[in-house]
């Protein structure tokens, strides 16, 4: 640009300068769109929250906000302050529901998406079936599932009594309502993973297996040899968006057990960390300590999520 | 926090042998009649509830009831699921409706958070006296010494109980003292059934709630700024309560465990929200379900019931006198009405209402009725709720075998409450409005 602009004779610099802003201009005006949702929808709230949560602070009571620095985020870390063990809690809580449900939620859709990428007669009709109560709300599975488990005349403990077996509170004691909880996760959201892997199965070429075979591999070991490492990408994506949605658990527990069994230092064994933060802002109107423990959360998360893309890109 | 649901306060659809008398009779009950002012030719009032059960109906048509006998005013009722978030949307939009449904236990919470304001001076207008309700109903819409709220209605702590169990066991009528209660649960469970089934969960605070104050005790000092539940009247009261739970009930069991195990004809007696009337008795089940008021199982009578109160939510652009004076006349013919309300499972606030031959004849309602006068409310006072999600917490971890040491579990939540109550204190302040 600035050779053809010699070439013509013209002054160089201010043809630089125009020459320069054309250029610079035009994949700012591309990302604009995406900018200014951006912008709205998750900067704005972003610094509006980080805002309010340096705040003693309720939306209906503007004459009474006050700035308050850390405080909000000191009572969390204060042993003995009331939110601290009731946000501790329930973030070790939201923990052990992500470490009892990730497995399952990655290893079964994964045996079924296999299962299913054979030509088994039948297939579609088995997809469609593992993945029909992904569409159901958190409202309807979670209602179906507690009657299942509830105690007096539910489905599971009417044939344990039937066939002589004990008949534990599925939904009052531990770890018996964690059970109930991650299977009514699984069974609810497995058919997007499985979806998501049988997709990534189709488009691993026939002729490595057939290869595979050629060269005396079992059906096990063109598995683990083929199937796994091809999938990777793919299954760190799932594993990945699998431990985000696990951490916003919120309507399971809400609508089964109510966060039974209660403790004695306060909160709930199943009480998950985005309850206590609703209960925190909308039951309790304390807006600033929730924002205080969003903001917890979200450094958390964003933890984790750095560890996990790192772990991707090492292997790749 | 373990969850504090309101049930959805719900039913009895009884049939109304009276309701065409009831327009006339309730007349009976007014003070002198307000009106709208002259100059005010069709107000139209937005009127907000929380009734999403079968009890909404029965508003419904206590509304259009109003609705025909005073064609000046245009009353549209709109019933709430999610109440609360509801309520607080529409306040930070400005769209408040002209009278609304609060809690007892939350009037002063809202009054607070610049939702609700006073009605003082509408009050002598109104022509609602406060010698017509229990004192403790109509302390509860008493904000830092202004009204806030009326008093609709009260709703207690019942005792359902299953007469054929209990004839089994050799028990003549329902047991009214301790003793009966204890022969009776006992003999039931003696006869291979669970003589008194109890949960773990809601509404298990209420019910040891109600024995503190039974046994003398209270939940908070006069002015709300400490928990006093770990008295040794409720150690006492969670002994009880602990060993009654040994002895009769299933360990462990979940929310509304002990209503499904009732329907099933598998436990004698239950406690809960009057509110469960019809699910629990007549038709519902195949026994005789009963219900009545709860008995006295400590030194003095005690009950613990909410309470539905009638409020006037704030406008921006400030009061106007059509709408209020309106929404007074709509308020009193609510109350003094009430009787149609009372179909729907609740009792009266009001005591002339409560004592009308109308009311008188609602069974099981009028035998339970009673019960409402020596009902206790918490202080009245922003935020107090919070200050029982700590009750909850002991109260279940101590049911459900988390906790053994009862005085050390009611102390611990009673020093949580205390912080939270400090909290609330230095966040709202001495009176709406105020700043801190």
């Amino acid at each position: 640009m600035a050779t053809i602009s010699q070439a013509q004779g013209q002054p160089l610099a201010p043809s630089r300068v125009v020459g320069r802003r054309k250029l610079n201009w035009t994949p700012y005006l591309f990302i604009l769109p995406h900018l200014i949702f951006f912008a709205v929808f998750v900067g704005y709230p972003f610094f509006s929250g980080l805002f309010i949560s340096m705040q003693s602070y309720d939306y209906l009571r503007p004459e009474a906000n006050r700035f308050v620095g850390m405080d909000n985020y000191i009572a969390l870390f204060t042993p003995g302050n009331v939110k601290f063990s009731e946000f501790w809690n329930a973030l070790i809580n939201t923990i052990e529901f992500v470490v009892y449900s990730v497995p399952p939620l990655v290893i079964i859709p994964l045996l079924l998406a296999v299962l299913l990428n054979t030509k088994t007669p039948g297939r579609n009709f088995f997809r469609a079936v593992y993945f029909a109560p992904w569409v159901l709300s958190v409202a309807v599975t979670s209602l179906l599932w507690w009657w299942i488990f509830q105690s007096q005349g539910g489905l599971f403990n009417y044939y344990m009594n039937a066939l002589g077996l004990p008949s534990p509170r599925w939904l009052s004691t531990l770890p018996w309502a964690w059970v109930s909880i991650v299977v009514a996760t699984v069974w609810w959201t497995i058919g997007f993973n499985m979806i998501i892997l049988l997709a990534a199965l189709q488009d691993i070429p026939d002729q490595l297996y057939e290869a595979a075979a050629i060269d005396g591999a079992t059906g096990a070991q063109a598995f683990f040899r083929v199937t796994l490492p091809l999938l990777r990408p793919v299954l760190i994506f799932v594993i990945i968006t699998t431990v985000i949605a696990s951490f916003n658990l919120f309507g399971q527990p809400l609508l089964m057990t109510r966060g039974a069994p209660a403790e004695a230092t306060g909160g709930g064994g199943t009480e998950p960390v985005m309850l206590r933060i609703y209960t925190e802002g909308f039951v309790r109107a304390f807006q600033g300590s929730a924002a205080a423990m969003s903001f917890v959360v979200a450094a958390l998360m964003i933890a984790i999520s750095y560890f996990n893309f790192r772990f991707l890109r090492e292997r790749e | 926090m373990l969850l504090k649901f309101r049930r959805g306060l719900t039913h009895i659809t009884l049939v109304s042998m009276l309701g065409v008398l009831l327009a006339a009779c309730g007349g009976d009950t007014a003070g002198p009649a307000a009106t709208v002012p002259a100059d005010c030719p069709n107000v139209e009032l937005s009127y907000w509830n929380p009734f999403t059960g079968p009890d909404g109906p029965f508003m419904g048509t206590l509304t259009d009831k109003f609705n025909t006998d005073n064609p000046k005013i245009k009353v549209t009722m709109t019933t709430q699921a999610d109440y609360y978030t509801q309520i607080q949307t529409a306040a930070a939009s400005d769209t408040l409706p002209d009278v609304a449904i609060i809690h007892a236990d939350q009037v002063a919470t809202w009054a607070f958070r610049n939702v609700l304001r006073p009605m003082d001076e509408m009050v002598s207008t109104m022509g609602v006296a406060e010698a017509d309700f229990p004192a403790a109903v109509w302390a509860a819409g008493n904000v830092a010494g202004k009204r806030y709220s009326i008093p609709l209605d009260i709703h207690p702590m019942t005792m359902f109980y299953n007469e054929d169990l209990l004839t089994a066991a050799g028990m003549t009528a329902p047991p009214k003292n301790r003793a009966d209660f204890e022969k009776a649960a006992q003999a039931i469970t003696d006869k291979g059934q669970k003589g008194f089934m109890v949960t773990s969960g809601f509404p298990v605070q209420q019910i040891f709630s109600m024995l503190l104050y039974q046994n003398g005790g209270q939940w908070f000092n006069e002015d709300g700024s400490k928990a006093m539940w770990n008295s040794d009247a409720g150690v006492k009261a969670l002994q009880w309560l602990k060993d009654a739970q040994n002895k009769w009930s299933e360990p462990n069991l979940e929310v509304d465990a002990e209503l499904a195990a009732f329907k099933a004809g598998s436990a004698g007696i239950i406690w809960n929200g009057i509110w469960q009337t019809t699910s629990v008795t007549g038709e519902s089940v195949t026994f005789k379900g009963k219900a009545t008021s709860v008995p006295q199982i400590g030194d003095k009578p005690a009950t613990w019931a909410g309470s539905h109160q009638l409020t006037m939510p704030t406008h921006k652009s400030g009061a106007d006198k059509c709408k209020d004076a309106a929404a007074g006349i709509f308020i009193k013919y609510v109350v003094d009405h009430s009787v149609e309300w009372a179909k729907a499972g609740q009792i009266p606030a009001n005591s002339k209402v409560r004592n009308s031959a109308e009311f008188k004849a609602l069974d099981p309602q009028a035998s339970i009725a009673p019960s409402v006068e020596n009902a206790f409310f918490p202080p009245s006072i922003p935020g107090i709720t919070d200050a029982f999600s700590k009750l909850d917490d002991a109260v279940g971890a101590v049911m459900s075998g988390k906790a053994t040491d009862i005085k050390k579990a009611l102390d611990d939540a009673a020093n949580g409450a205390d912080q939270i109550l400090a909290e609330n204190k230095s966040k709202y302040g001495t009176a709406p409005g105020s700043t801190p």
